[in-house]
């Protein structure tokens, strides 16, 4: 199946908005399985650099399923399986002589759960940048405490920095992770729910952080949380019982969705 | 972005995952290795020996031919003797921990000593009622090599009993005392019941554990060369009669406790793979 | 009035009791009866959860009791004195007891670092169809009784060390400054160094029993992050799983290291039986158990039995104190697990 013949769902532009997309990663035909079940079908979309691409739709629907794909994190369990084309930069991700190691180094992923590892704050971080760079320890204390600005945490624990990670408050762990995945300096930082756990006021900052981070990440996010999606994101997909329903800019999937679909959950028909 | 995936660094890293992940492999080869190793030896030797007579004849003396009648049955018997007195008091000991008594003081004092004593030395065990019973009596036993091995067992059933008593859902119990069932009732009548299986498995490891021990039995019980069920005097046992044929110089000695020892070895893994089998029966019902 | 038809519950679960129903019975006057019985079964229960008591405080006063006698001759030199002589009836424990301690040390050193290994073996790198499998045959290991270690031992084991293995130590060795004494000749086959080995395959399967449910209870979304990173899985395996589960691995090793100090046949068959402290891991010894298990029914006289329950008085210290630090822990990880 050649690629010219596969139709890309449209990008309608805002009239009047001229933009330059790179597709950072592109997904064709992709087909997931856990074990004989189906979880994801024939799914088509495409993640563009420097921007947010929001993944909403009811629970069950697959976001998380297509997420982990990205970085073949379901590669850690048997009988999990993906079919089709996925690239990132142009080189196929799901072929076996894929390195995944590397790939997960250009794909970081921040989860639902603050998962801040059994070390110091500072050691989460260093722990990363040790793993792709000798460095002297004054040049890796920067980058520690740059990944912590760019997480908006150095304020905050820079007193702290050899107190245990889990001794932070929650949304203060999240914000500990990103900051650990933005240290190894990926390409795309995948968000998988990554607000879910916290309280409003963590949330909010996270939302922050996100817009900031998009210039220089390519950035995709999951949320149940559609008004999330809207103020977060530049481009949303909306999924439903795993296919890819809807596809386009968010200003225009929340103000004038193509598919009944769509506009039934974004107006809370079903959750 | 400035990661280079070409770096010697990386190179290294896949190098020190390959050799421990080697390592990882080599380490369960090898404790696997050992088992086949043992059973192997065991296997070999015991069963060239193993014939009718060892379960017909008494020990010889040496230089002779013989068998292994006496310390088998002596076995027997005390094994038996032990689960009669250990089990009761294991059940009801775990059920008081369980069930009257579950966040009471007084369990979480004998739960701490309970795992202590399970894994306390067994050779203390014998010292303990060689002082009690052996000294005492004036005489070694079989009551007294009984009773020692009567000790380790309560710990094992004290254990399961507790465990699976845990694990009988509250919903069960709920639904007996609204029927207006009394408190022992409901847990002779239904707990037990639904945790039946699981007891059993835990006596059986009590027994496998036992039919091993030597250690308490070589100042209680002693040894007994002759035909003897007289349990007010030394009773010979299968576990201290490999321990002396095997470190003597004679040959048909080292012989029979090569096949003595099989024999302890199939009784234990018979009863661990029973115990098993039970464990998943449970599971699957 | 019960339904018509169908027997009354309690009269299903009286069954049995020797206690019938009939219709007209006041089920008050019944459950009266049943009250005592209730109590009385409590109190039973009660009882024998005290006996476990019992039996420990048993063993610690009885223990107690029969060092006395030599403890009172020999007071606190008893724990240094080397001299074991039966006949002018001087003894002293320092040679049991480095036995069993070194021992026990050549265990821990060699079972948990394999241990260590085969849990991640078992929890990363196996596949899942062999897990189970192999998770019993390690537990089968642990079943072998002891006294069928101590005669593999003795017959097949050490004969084997004495041709091939020592003597291939003694040469390497041979030259080197502190080591030489470590591994002096000659090749008995039997001595410290082979009941530790033998005791290190006896304590493997605890070490890796344990480790391996700590690493299974670690959360996945833990492990999954750390991969997300691009670790690899040794890295995920040393950096993040490990430290998570140090308490839970730190109990088992203390239990297993409770099991090997405490261990008799096994040691007592292979161990030489010598009362004497050599520098050469290579020589006899001999460890507490083994000595007891050897002697005391032969120990003729009060003081040489009294001193020989005084050697099993510091091996049920030295275990208890082992075993209760591992219990604790163990205790506070659960605590930590579920709190």
């Amino acid at each position: 199946m050649s690629m010219a013949a596969i139709t890309v769902p449209t990008v309608t532009h805002t009239p009047g908005h001229v933009e330059d997309l790179t597709e950072k990663v592109s997904v064709r035909n992709l087909d997931f399985y856990y074990g004989d079940n189906r979880a994801l079908k024939n799914i088509n979309v495409s993640l563009y650099q420097g921007k947010v691409t929001a993944f909403i739709g009811p629970s069950g629907c697959g976001k998380s399923t297509l997420l982990r794909v990205l970085n073949r994190m379901y590669d850690l369990y048997p009988n999990q399986n993906a079919t089709g084309h996925v690239t990132l930069d142009n080189e196929d991700i799901l072929s076996s002589s894929q390195d995944l190691n590397l790939l997960r180094a250009k794909v970081g992923m921040v989860f639902q759960k603050p998962t801040p590892f059994p070390m110091t704050i500072f050691e989460n971080i260093a722990f990363g940048i040790r793993l792709y760079e000798r460095l002297p320890k004054s040049e890796l204390e920067d980058r520690v405490k740059h990944a912590l600005h760019r997480a908006a945490l150095w304020e905050e624990v820079k007193d702290k920095l050899g107190a245990n990670g889990l001794s932070l408050s929650g949304g203060q762990q999240q914000r500990l992770c990103i900051a650990r995945t933005v240290a190894v300096r990926p390409d795309v930082i995948l968000f998988d729910e990554p607000c879910s756990a916290l309280d409003p006021i963590s949330t909010a900052k996270i939302e922050e952080l996100i817009d900031e981070l998009k210039d220089d990440y390519t950035i995709a996010i999951v949320t149940h949380n559609m008004q999330q999606a809207a103020r977060v994101s530049d481009f949303t997909a909306f999924m439903y019982l795993g296919e890819l329903v809807e596809f386009g800019e968010t200003t225009r999937i929340f103000t004038n969705p193509n598919d009944r679909r769509t506009q039934d959950y974004i107006t809370g028909r079903f959750g | 972005m400035a990661t280079t995936f070409q770096s010697p660094l990386y190179a290294s890293r896949r190098r020190r995952n390959r050799i421990s992940m080697a390592l990882a492999f080599a380490a369960t080869a090898f404790g696997l290795s050992w088992l086949v190793l043992i059973l192997a030896v065991l296997l070999w030797e015991g069963f060239s020996g193993l014939s009718l007579s060892v379960f017909t004849e008494m020990t010889p003396p040496p230089g002779s031919a013989g068998g292994l009648l006496n310390p088998i049955a002596g076995s027997l018997v005390m094994t038996t003797i032990a689960v009669l007195i250990g089990t009761p008091l294991g059940i009801l000991a775990g059920t008081y921990m369980a069930e009257y008594g579950r966040y009471d003081g007084l369990t979480t004092v004998v739960r701490f000593i309970n795992d202590i004593l399970l894994s306390a030395p067994s050779i203390v065990v014998g010292l303990f009622v060689y002082e009690v019973m052996v000294a005492q009596m004036g005489h070694f036993s079989g009551w007294a090599g009984a009773v020692s091995l009567a000790v380790i067992v309560v710990p094992v059933v004290v254990r399961t009993t507790e465990d699976m008593l845990i694990l009988v859902p509250d919903t069960l119990r709920e639904a007996a005392a609204s029927i207006g069932l009394p408190r022992s009732m409901m847990i002779t009548k239904v707990a037990y019941r639904a945790a039946r299986a699981g007891m059993v498995t835990g006596v059986l490891l009590a027994v496998a554990r036992i039919s091993g021990e030597t250690a308490p039995l070589l100042f209680t019980a002693l040894n007994n060369q002759f035909w003897s069920l007289n349990l007010n005097a030394p009773v010979a046992s299968l576990p201290v009669v490999i321990f002396q044929f095997a470190l003597s110089p004679y040959h048909d000695w080292q012989k029979l406790a090569w096949t003595g020892a099989l024999i302890i070895t199939l009784a234990v893994l018979a009863l661990s793979i029973i115990a098993r089998l039970l464990a998943a029966q449970r599971r699957s019902s | 009035m019960q339904p018509t038809g169908r027997p009354p519950v309690v009269d299903v679960a009286l069954q049995g009791s020797g206690i019938t129903v009939a219709d007209q019975v006041d089920r008050a006057r019944v459950l009266q009866r049943l009250r005592l019985g209730d109590a009385a079964y409590r109190q039973l229960t009660r009882a024998a959860a005290i006996t476990v008591l019992i039996i420990l405080g048993g063993i610690i006063v009885s223990l107690v009791w029969g060092s006395l006698p030599a403890l009172r001759t020999f007071g606190v030199s008893f724990l240094y004195e080397d001299a074991w002589n039966p006949v002018t009836e001087k003894f002293g424990a320092i040679a049991p007891i480095y036995g069993t301690i070194v021992t026990s040390i050549i265990a821990m050193l060699i079972a948990v670092p394999v241990g260590l290994f085969i849990a991640v073996f078992l929890t990363e790198l196996c596949p899942m169809w062999l897990r189970r499998p192999v998770g019993i045959a390690i537990e089968l290991l642990a079943g072998i009784p002891s006294i069928i270690y101590g005669i593999w031992g003795l017959f097949v084991f050490a004969p084997f060390l004495q041709q091939h293995v020592q003597p291939f130590l003694i040469a390497l060795f041979g030259e080197l400054p502190v080591l030489s004494y470590l591994f002096a000749g000659p090749p008995y086959g039997i001595g410290i160094l082979t009941a530790g080995l033998i005791l290190a395959i006896m304590v493997l399967p605890f070490v890796t029993s344990i480790s391996r449910d700590v690493f299974e209870a670690v959360p996945p979304v833990l492990k999954e992050a750390a991969y997300g990173l691009g670790c690899t899985t040794w890295e995920v395996s040393r950096y993040v799983v490990l430290p998570y589960a140090r308490v839970g691995v730190i109990g088992g090793v203390m239990l297993g290291l409770g099991r090997a100090l405490g261990e008799t046949m096994a040691v007592t068959f292979v161990i030489g039986n010598a009362h004497r402290i050599s520098g050469s891991l290579l020589a006899p010894g001999t460890t507490i158990s083994a000595t007891i298990a050897n002697e005391f029914t032969e120990a003729v006289g009060d003081l040489y039995t009294s001193a020989l329950i005084a050697l099993g008085l510091i091996l049920f210290v030295i275990t208890f104190i082992v075993l209760a630090a591992a219990r604790l822990m163990l205790m506070r990880l659960n605590a930590r697990v579920g709190g």
